[in-house]
């Protein structure tokens, strides 16, 4: 959909324009494939903090203490799990995203609005996600990293830890639940009004 | 309404970023990757050479990565040269988008790789049985750079 002119302004109209009324004509596709683009971007980079974390110091304990290598392997498995989350919340918000192709006579002013409200609520579903999914990947990393290095010493602490590793990793799921909740009512219509 | 005859000029800026930050961004992470595990190599290898080859593993896992971001740069290019007037910015935009969940993923991937492999091939010189534990890690961690290849073809497809 080529927006052109949303409100049908003139350049008189234009030049007295303020900032705000600018801010509102970043077309609603960015803010969309923007929120999809942070909810990936930040959902995996905080996976991969996590995953470093937790190698580093599984691969260190491993050295004098062999046996705990395999076990540990499931702090890695959590990190990995909140990249998951990510890569399912862009796909959910990609399928939201529809071309927009027309709109009903006259009605220019409330579809470019109806547009607005998506895009807004793709781009901070994608905020919601992404940011609480990075947090996850770190907490669960570091707790994962002393769950290795307290199970090298004492292989009694390893169920304990990982139940503070669970909660760690609800994190994720809460940042998930609420962006299925927020970006449920954002759906581009093709004919805008229905 | 639509104008079908002109193309959004700013759909080709904001697509053309999506090329170059996929490059870019995976190949930041697979040099990070590739150097740290590099310097941990070098440093192992001077007590035990015979492993040396072995630990090469991480630097490959590193390099698929820039392999990564050529592929979705070439597919992006073809794509953002092609773009129809009918909804052209938001071809643009979503063009972005995959070069950004491209690079972006890469990146991350890349500095978990170079990390892991750094610390890895220095603990599997002092003890035979990590080496598995460390392909495990490092093969966790090039899925985080796969996943965001996915999504990037994914949005490749818009029209």
């Amino acid at each position: 959909m080529n927006w052109g002119n949303p409100y049908n302004w003139d350049a008189a109209e234009w030049q007295q324009a303020t900032w705000g009324e600018r801010f509102m004509f970043i077309d609603p596709y960015f803010w969309s494939y923007f929120g999809v683009g942070l909810a990936l971007a930040t959902s995996i980079i905080g996976a991969s903090w996590g995953i470093f974390v937790t190698g580093v110091s599984l691969l260190g304990s491993t050295v004098k203490a062999p046996r705990i290598r395999s076990k540990n392997l499931i702090s890695v498995i959590f990190c990995e799990a909140v990249a998951i989350y990510g890569v399912i919340m862009a796909i959910i918000m990609i399928g939201k995203i529809q071309t927009i192709e027309s709109y009903p006579n006259g009605q220019q002013d409330e579809c470019y609005t109806t547009a607005l409200f998506n895009g807004y609520s793709l781009f901070w579903t994608g905020i919601s996600v992404g940011l609480s999914n990075l947090i996850c990947g770190i907490a669960v990393g570091v707790t994962g990293s002393g769950c290795a290095i307290a199970d090298a010493q004492t292989p009694e602490t390893f169920v304990k830890i990982l139940v503070v590793e669970i909660f760690g990793s609800a994190l994720g799921l809460f940042g998930v639940i609420v962006g299925i909740i927020q970006c449920s009512g954002a759906t581009f219509l093709k004919n805008c009004t229905s | 309404m639509s104008d079908t005859d002109t193309i959004e000029p700013s759909a080709y800026f904001f697509g053309y970023i999506g090329v170059a930050s996929a490059v870019v961004f995976a190949n930041l992470g697979s040099s990070y990757g590739a150097t740290k595990s590099g310097v941990g190599i070098c440093s192992m290898g001077v007590l035990k050479p015979d492993l040396i080859m072995k630990s090469v593993i991480p630097v490959v896992m590193a390099g698929i990565l820039g392999i990564y971001g050529m592929i979705v740069g070439v597919i992006l290019q073809g794509k953002v040269s092609s773009i129809t007037a009918q909804s052209a910015s938001k071809q643009g935009y979503a063009y972005l988008s995959a070069g950004l969940c491209c690079g972006l993923s890469s990146l991350a991937a890349g500095l978990s790789i170079g990390i892991v492999g750094d610390a890895g091939v220095r603990a599997n010189a002092q003890q035979d049985r990590i080496f598995v534990g460390m392909i495990l890690i490092l093969i966790f961690a090039e899925a985080l750079a796969l996943y965001g290849l996915i999504v990037s073809l994914i949005l490749s497809q818009t029209s």
